[in-house]
C-alpha cells in the first residue's frame, strides 16, 4: 500500500539526515582554523545538492500529479458508475446505497448536514483506501473502484464534536 | 547597523522582560505537555478519561501549544531584533498581559464551559456543541484568541514601525536587493532584521484573517441565521493557522542564527542565497496553506495542486539553507558542546527532519491515504517539538549560562530528546497504519503505538521539566547579566 512505501521512504529520508547531523555534531571538536575554504566547499556542495533536490522535486511532482482524485481530473469510466449519496450529520453517516460490486466504479456524493466531517474508507484490514471531506453547503464527488470484497469500515476522520470517534458505518463489496 | 532600544516608560527591563516572556512559555509548555501526556495514556488504555473531557483537554493543548510557541518565539525575535532596530519595552509587556487575559478565558471555556471544538475551532463546529457547552463559552475561546491575536498585532506593528525608522522599508529590511543581487551582500540586513521582517509580514496578513473568521464564528453563536461558507472560513482558519504556527518557528530560528556563531567563533554568513531563501520563504508560507484542504474536493483544482508544488518548494529554503548553514558553520569548528548550542542545534535537526513527511503528507496521492491520520501530528511534533522547542529552549539555556550544572542539563537533553523520538516516532508508525488523529477512544489494534507514544511523552516531558527547572534556578542571576559572546 501507499502508506507502507511513504513510511520506508520517510523513515529512510529522515535517518539519512539524521546521521548527518549526527556526523558534523561528532566531529565539531575538532577544528579547522581557516573557515573560508570550509564554506566555499559546502557552498559548492550545495549547488549539487540543490540540482539534485529539484530533479526529485519534478520528478516526484510529475508522477504524483498524474493520479489526482478529484473527479474533474479523472478520465470517464468506460462502464457506468454506480453513485451512493452519503450524507454526514453529529454523529452517524446515511450512505445510500452502500453495497457496492468488485470492479465497478463507485461514485460517493459526500456533504454534510451540520458540520464538518471527513468520509474516509477503511478496508478489511482496516487501512484507508480513499476518503474526501463532507462539507455542510457542498457536494464533494469521491470516485473509488474497490478490488476485495468484503466489509469497509466509514470512519469520520474530521474532528466534529464529542463522539467523533463513534461516527461509523459499513460497506459491503460483493463479487458480483 | 546596530543601534539600542529606545528608551520606553516601562519599569521592567527588556532582559527582564523576555525572562518574564520566557518563564510563562516554560510553565505553560510543561502544563501543555501533561495534558498531551493525558491524551495519549487514555488512548494506551492505562487511564480512563471521558471523551467530553478528552476533547477539552485536546482543545486545550492545541490552543496552549499554538500560544506558547508564538510567546516563546516572539521571546526569541524581540531580544535579537531590539540589538539592531528601536522597539518598545511597554508594548512588548502589554503583548504578554495580552496572552495571559486570553488564556485565562481560553482555560475558562474549556475546564469550565466545557467547550471542545480543537483549537482550530472549525466553522461551524463552535455553534453544534450538542449541548456539552453553551454559546458563552464558546464566546469566551473566540474571544481569548481574539484577545491574544490583538497582543500578537501590536507587537509586530511595534517591530514594523522599528523597522522602518532604520531601513525605510520592508523589502530593504527583507534583502531583497541582496537577493537578486541588485546591492553588496555585505550591506544586506543582519539574520535577526530579515527573519523578522518576514515574520511581521506574515503574521500581521495572518492575524487579520484570523480575526475576521472569528468575528463570523461568533456571530454565528447568537444569530444562527447568520450563515457564512464553511469552505471560505476553512480557508480563512488554515490560512491563519499555518501562517501563526509557522511563523513561530521562523521567530525561533533566529537563536540559531545568534547562538551558534557565539559558541563556534564563526560568522554566520548572509549571502544572496540566504536572502533569496526569506523572501522565497515569505511568498511560500502565504500561499502553501491549501495543503490543509487538500481532500476538500470542492476546491479549485488549481489551488490544490498548487498546494502540493508549493509545499514541496518551500522545503528548500529550510533544507538549503539554513539546515546547510547550521552543518557548515558547526562542522569542525572547534566547538565545545554545552546544552545551549545543542538544544539550538537539535532544532534545526529536528525542523530539517521533520519537513520530509511533513512534504510526503503534502502530496494530494499520499495525502488521501494519510490525511487526518496521526501522520500528521507525526510530522508537526517532529519540527515543533524536537525543532522550535528544542530552539527555545536553548535559547532559555543560553540566557542562563554559565550554570555549574551541566551535568544534570545533559540529563535533560537527552531524555528530552530520546523521548521525542520515541513519540513521534509513535505517531509516524501509526499513522502510516492509518490510526485517525482526534480519537477518544482507539481500538485494540492500535494500543501498541499509544502506548510507544506514552512512553516517549513521559521522558520528554521529565527531560523539558528539567531543561526548565533549570531556567528557573538560573532565571535571576540572568536578569542582571549579559548575553553570552
Amino acid at each position: 500500500m501507499i502508506q507502507d512505501v511513504v513510511w520506508s521512504v520517510s523513515i529512510v529520508l529522515m535517518g539519512c539526515l539524521a546521521a548527518v547531523f549526527v556526523w558534523v555534531a561528532t566531529g565539531a571538536n575538532e577544528q579547522i582554523a581557516n573557515y573560508g575554504p570550509v564554506v566555499d566547499a559546502a557552498y559548492r556542495m550545495r549547488v549539487w545538492l540543490f540540482g539534485l533536490a529539484i530533479v526529485v522535486l519534478i520528478g516526484t511532482n510529475y508522477k504524483t500529479l498524474g493520479e489526482l482524485p478529484y473527479v474533474n481530473t479523472l478520465p470517464q469510466p468506460a462502464a457506468p458508475v454506480q453513485v451512493s449519496q452519503v450524507v454526514g450529520q453529529q454523529w452517524a453517516w446515511t450512505i445510500t446505497p452502500d453495497t457496492f460490486v468488485v470492479g465497478q466504479t463507485a461514485e460517493f456524493h459526500v456533504t454534510s448536514k451540520d458540520v464538518n466531517h471527513g468520509f474516509a474508507i477503511y478496508d478489511p484490514e482496516f487501512r484507508i483506501v480513499a476518503q474526501t471531506q463532507a462539507m455542510p453547503g457542498y457536494t464533494n464527488v469521491l470516485r473509488y473502484t474497490f478490488t476485495e470484497p468484503g466489509t469497509y469500515q466509514v470512519l469520520c476522520l474530521e474532528y466534529c464534536g464529542v463522539a467523533h470517534h463513534e461516527m461509523k458505518a459499513e460497506i459491503k463489496v460483493t463479487d458480483h | 547597523m546596530t543601534m539600542a532600544a529606545t528608551a520606553t516608560r516601562s519599569a521592567i527591563s527588556p532582559r527582564a522582560a523576555v525572562l518574564a516572556y520566557l518563564a510563562v512559555s516554560g510553565i505553560v509548555l510543561l502544563l501543555m505537555m501533561l495534558l498531551g501526556l493525558t491524551m495519549r495514556l487514555a488512548q494506551a488504555q492505562w487511564i480512563n478519561v471521558q471523551p467530553d473531557f478528552f476533547y477539552v483537554v485536546m482543545t486545550m493543548h492545541g490552543a496552549g501549544m499554538v500560544g506558547i510557541a508564538g510567546l516563546s518565539g516572539a521571546a526569541v525575535m524581540w531580544h535579537f531584533v531590539r540589538r539592531h532596530v528601536p522597539v518598545s519595552t511597554a508594548i512588548f509587556l502589554t503583548n504578554l498581559v495580552f496572552f495571559l487575559i486570553g488564556a485565562v478565558l481560553i482555560l475558562g471555556a474549556g475546564f469550565i464551559g466545557g467547550f471542545g471544538a480543537g483549537w482550530t475551532f472549525l466553522f461551524p463546529l463552535p455553534a453544534h456543541s450538542g449541548s456539552l457547552w453553551s454559546p458563552n463559552a464558546a464566546a469566551s475561546y473566540l474571544v481569548g484568541l481574539m484577545v491574544i491575536g490583538v497582543g500578537f498585532l501590536l507587537l509586530h506593528l511595534d517591530i514594523a514601525r522599528g523597522i522602518l525608522s532604520v531601513y525605510g522599508g520592508l523589502g530593504a529590511a527583507l534583502g531583497v536587493k541582496q537577493a537578486f543581487g541588485l546591492a553588496p551582500e555585505k550591506d544586506g540586513p543582519p539574520p535577526a532584521v530579515t527573519a523578522s521582517t518576514m515574520v511581521l509580514i506574515v503574521n500581521i496578513l495572518g492575524i487579520l484573517f484570523g480575526a475576521a473568521v472569528l468575528v463570523v464564528s461568533l456571530v454565528n453563536l447568537y444569530v444562527p441565521s447568520f450563515t457564512f461558507s464553511a469552505l471560505v472560513a476553512k480557508n480563512m482558519i488554515y490560512f491563519f493557522g499555518h501562517v501563526f504556527i509557522n511563523a513561530t518557528i521562523y521567530m525561533a530560528v533566529i537563536a540559531v542564527y545568534e547562538i551558534l556563531p557565539v559558541y563556534t567563533h564563526r560568522k554566520w554568513k548572509t549571502n544572496w542565497a540566504f536572502y533569496l531563501a526569506w523572501v522565497l520563504s515569505t511568498v511560500f508560507v502565504l500561499t502553501v496553506y491549501t495543503h490543509h484542504l487538500l481532500m476538500d474536493f470542492a476546491m479549485p483544482t488549481w489551488a490544490l495542486v498548487a498546494g502540493q508544488l508549493i509545499s514541496w518548494l518551500s522545503g528548500l529554503p529550510v533544507l538549503l539553507v539554513t539546515a546547510f548553514g547550521t552543518l557548515t558553520i558547526v562542522y569542525r569548528s572547534g566547538l565545545k558542546w554545552n546544552p545551549a548550542a545543542a538544544l539550538v542545534f537539535l532544532g534545526v535537526a529536528g525542523w530539517s527532519i521533520g519537513v520530509i513527511p511533513a512534504i510526503a503528507d503534502g502530496t494530494i496521492a499520499v495525502n488521501s491515504v494519510m490525511h487526518n491520520t496521526q501522520w500528521v501530528p507525526g510530522h508537526f511534533h517532529t519540527y515543533l517539538l524536537l525543532g522550535m522547542i528544542a530552539m527555545v529552549i536553548g535559547f532559555m539555556t543560553y540566557l542562563t549560562n554559565p550554570q555549574p550544572r551541566y551535568g544534570f542539563a545533559w540529563l535533560g537533553f537527552w531524555l528530552y530528546l530520546g523521548g521525542g523520538i520515541i513519540f513521534v516516532l509513535a505517531f509516524l508508525l501509526a499513522g502510516s497504519e492509518s490510526v485517525p488523529r482526534r480519537y477518544a477512544v482507539h481500538v485494540a489494534k492500535w494500543l501498541p503505538y499509544d502506548r510507544m507514544g506514552s512512553v516517549g511523552a513521559a521522558l520528554a516531558i521529565t527531560g523539558v521539566l528539567i531543561l526548565v527547572a533549570r531556567f528557573f534556578a538560573g532565571m535571576r542571576a540572568a536578569a542582571y547579566a549579559e548575553d553570552p559572546t
